[in-house]
């Protein structure tokens, strides 16, 4: 397809001529086993354009600012003698817990613990290089990829990303650290992540979003979750982000039977996040428990969408999503199931509530049910509202200062989430970096 | 020096959601004293407790409240809490998420702040909350809960009362606790109530009922009627409205 033809039919934005740009760099390199895919994608991605308001999963998350900027591909700085990212993570300091960086979308595997047994590791490169065809899966476009453009962009242009195989069942929580390095113009990094558990393995791990340098990386990642027969994974994905940042994060789950999928998205930072999860239970007995936890404060922008498919018989989904949002801040939870025709006696549950703390903050949640069968159990249910007065004037009545009372509130609102993730010291950093967006945190720090 | 009341409510009205409840409430309690205010639904007797309290969402239209000497109005719920009063929620709303022992640990601590005191010490307290546990007679599985989560009708007000016994209140109102509860219970909480009876302190029991009053003995009984206070008496004015139901009070009122 020419940029002539492009143009009779609609304008190219700056920020769409910019992702052409780097598909030619890309082009230019040598030849990668990847083009196969990389090419029907970026076509597929220059007919649709980026998405609008038109597009039903986008209504509420406007990219008109984001369309008149000129992005280049983020640097790789692998081999540079920057300090390995420790500082930065949300596990710093914890105890057993080993960390890969990933820096602008590249992964530092000379960085990799020693701790990391029964996990196999990878770069993306290296596997196109000598085993492509163990690929091949993660990236031929579903048939629903245009509705995940991002995605798609993401296959095109991609430089390299990491391969994870689990293999055992490992104890130590693994974290992926992604940091986002910036440079004086406007960048994007295109991280991409394959964790295949073998059947019977199972692992925890945290993917870690965070930024550095002087204007923020735009973020287009991408992971993909493969789970074998019997195989078990806590995956956390969490975004924490500056205020200036732009992230559009897929995470796409494929289970088989009697896999168990723990997932947990935290939303804490970022300018704008976009967090897709597509999970497909394809075999009987997949169970998929996600639980999200989405903060808007300040002018903030979380868009939250979760596709479940229920694609054979016996499978169970457990949705819980908790939003608040503050100041002028909006999060937007969009949530459905869809259950295939066969897939009899599946289950699934949703569960969306919102906590609006100011006048102008806003939350939409919508949980939707698309049902084909018949003999499942499907329940769903969305609430947003402002804090219970009666439970403030309980805590008031007891002598409570205002605003302890009140983050204590949202605390207990979140606490749904918080109690299910099993990694302690996880689990203590997300509190604590909660804790640290609201006023009285010592006193908050006392109660836990 | 003059005997001065603790509380001292004249003229009290009320609203709530736009409807005129309290229709001139007069009061005086001094301490050491227990008063129990009774009356039919409907008549104003929660409303009252919980203006005292601090809800702002019941406005009040007029009158004046002193508590302690100092204008009650001035002080929001928080503040009136750390001066010593203390609400007894006939509903205890449950939180979950927000831990039972910390809240109480937090609520006497802000008190004692206010009384430029310092914090309690972590062992101190737990020894104490066992202490008024026991008293009370409740499990261990209190301290792990979330606040009133999960607790049965009795349970909840049975934990109004151990945090009224480790608060140690000037004044205590009581909304209802004696509802709901079965017989053990209630001499529980009786035994309670009546630990807080002291020469510096008052108790104001706001109960529909006459049986929480064959444990705790009042010095005074008020009954309350369409927002005022239309009778007083002595504990044989319970017995009496016990005999021959409130309708008596309004039927006396309008004769």
């Amino acid at each position: 397809m020419s940029a002539a033809a492009h143009a009779t039919r609609r304008v190219v934005s700056p920020a769409v001529r910019s992702f052409e740009e780097q598909f030619l760099e890309v082009q230019g390199r040598p030849i990668d086993s990847l083009s196969e895919f990389r090419d029907p994608a970026m076509q597929r991605f220059m007919a649709l354009g980026l998405p609008s308001s038109h597009d039903e999963s986008w209504r509420y998350t406007n990219l008109r600012s984001l369309s008149g900027i000129h992005f280049s591909a983020a640097q790789d700085h692998s081999r540079s003698d920057l300090q390995p990212f420790a500082s930065v993570s949300l596990l710093d300091g914890a105890q057993r817990v080993a960390t890969i960086s990933v820096v602008n979308g590249y992964p530092w595997l000379h960085s990799v613990d020693s701790v990391i047994n029964d996990i196999e590791v990878s770069s993306l490169k290296e596997i196109a290089r000598v085993e492509p065809a163990k690929l091949a899966r993660f990236f031929e476009a579903p048939s629903d990829a245009d509705n995940r453009r991002w995605a798609l962009l993401n296959t095109a242009l991609f430089a390299d990303g990491l391969y994870l195989k689990i293999t055992k069942k490992v104890q130590t929580p693994l974290v992926i650290l992604h940091v986002g390095i910036g440079s004086d113009t406007d960048t994007i990094a295109y991280p991409r992540v394959i964790i295949e558990a073998a059947p019977g393995a199972s692992a925890t791990i945290i993917e870690h979003h965070v930024a550095q340098g002087a204007r923020a990386v735009a973020v287009n990642s991408n992971t993909h979750i493969a789970l074998g027969r019997g195989a078990q994974l806590e995956h956390y994905r969490v975004f924490a982000t500056g205020p200036d940042a732009t992230h559009f994060d897929f995470l796409d789950v494929r289970q088989e039977h009697d896999s168990r999928c723990k997932q947990f998205t935290i939303a804490l930072g970022g300018g704008m996040v976009r967090a897709d999860m597509d999970v497909h239970l394809n075999q009987p007995g997949a169970t998929l428990e996600s639980q999200a936890l989405l903060v808007g404060f300040e002018n903030r922008h979380v868009d939250c969408v979760n596709t479940v498919t229920h694609a054979a018989r016996d499978t169970t989904s457990r949705q819980t999503a908790r939003a608040i949002a503050s100041d002028t801040s909006r999060v937007i939870i969009n949530s459905k199931v869809i259950v295939n025709a066969g897939a009899v006696h599946s289950e699934s549950q949703q569960s969306c509530r919102g906590l609006l703390l100011s006048q102008a903050a806003e939350i939409d949640s919508r949980p939707q049910l698309e049902i084909h069968t018949d003999e499942v159990k499907c329940a769903h249910g969305a609430t947003t509202g402002r804090l219970d007065p009666d439970m403030l004037f309980y805590l008031l009545s007891r002598g409570l200062d205002r605003n302890t009372a009140q983050s204590l509130l949202v605390f207990a609102f979140l606490a749904d989430v918080l109690t299910g993730m099993s990694v302690a010291s996880a689990r203590a950093a997300i509190e604590d970096a909660l804790i640290n967006q609201m006023p009285d945190s010592q006193l908050l720090r006392n109660f836990r | 020096m003059r005997d001065i009341h603790l509380l001292e409510i004249t003229d009290l009205s009320a609203r709530v959601a736009g409807k005129d409840i309290l229709r001139g409430v007069n009061l005086n309690v001094k301490a050491g004293e227990i008063h129990a205010i009774m009356g039919p639904n409907g008549s104003g007797k929660s409303t009252l407790a919980q203006v005292l309290a601090g809800r702002e969402d019941y406005e009040v239209t007029g009158g004046t409240v002193t508590f302690d000497g100092q204008n009650l109005f001035a002080l929001r719920a928080e503040e009136r809490a750390r001066a010593g009063l203390f609400l007894g929620f006939q509903y205890p709303v449950e939180i979950p998420g927000v831990n039972n022992v910390y809240l109480l640990k937090a609520a006497l601590n802000a008190k004692r702040k206010a009384a430029g005191e310092p914090e309690v010490d972590a062992y101190e307290f737990l020894t104490l909350i066992r202490q008024k546990m026991k008293f009370m007679q409740m499990s261990e599985s209190f301290l792990t809960r979330g606040v009133n989560e999960g607790f049965s009708g009795g349970e909840k007000k049975r934990n109004e009362v151990l945090q009224m016994l480790v608060l140690e209140p000037r004044l205590a109102i009581l909304d209802e606790t004696d509802s709901g509860l079965d017989i053990d219970a209630l001499k529980i909480v009786s035994k309670g109530v009546n630990s807080l009876r002291d020469p510096k302190r008052a108790v104001v029991l706001v109960t529909h009922y006459q049986r929480l009053l064959d444990y705790v003995t009042p010095d005074h009984v008020h009954v309350l009627s369409a927002g005022r206070i239309v009778k007083s008496g002595d504990k044989s004015l319970a017995q009496e409205l016990e005999r021959r139901g409130y309708d008596w009070v309004a039927e006396s009122r309008v004769a």
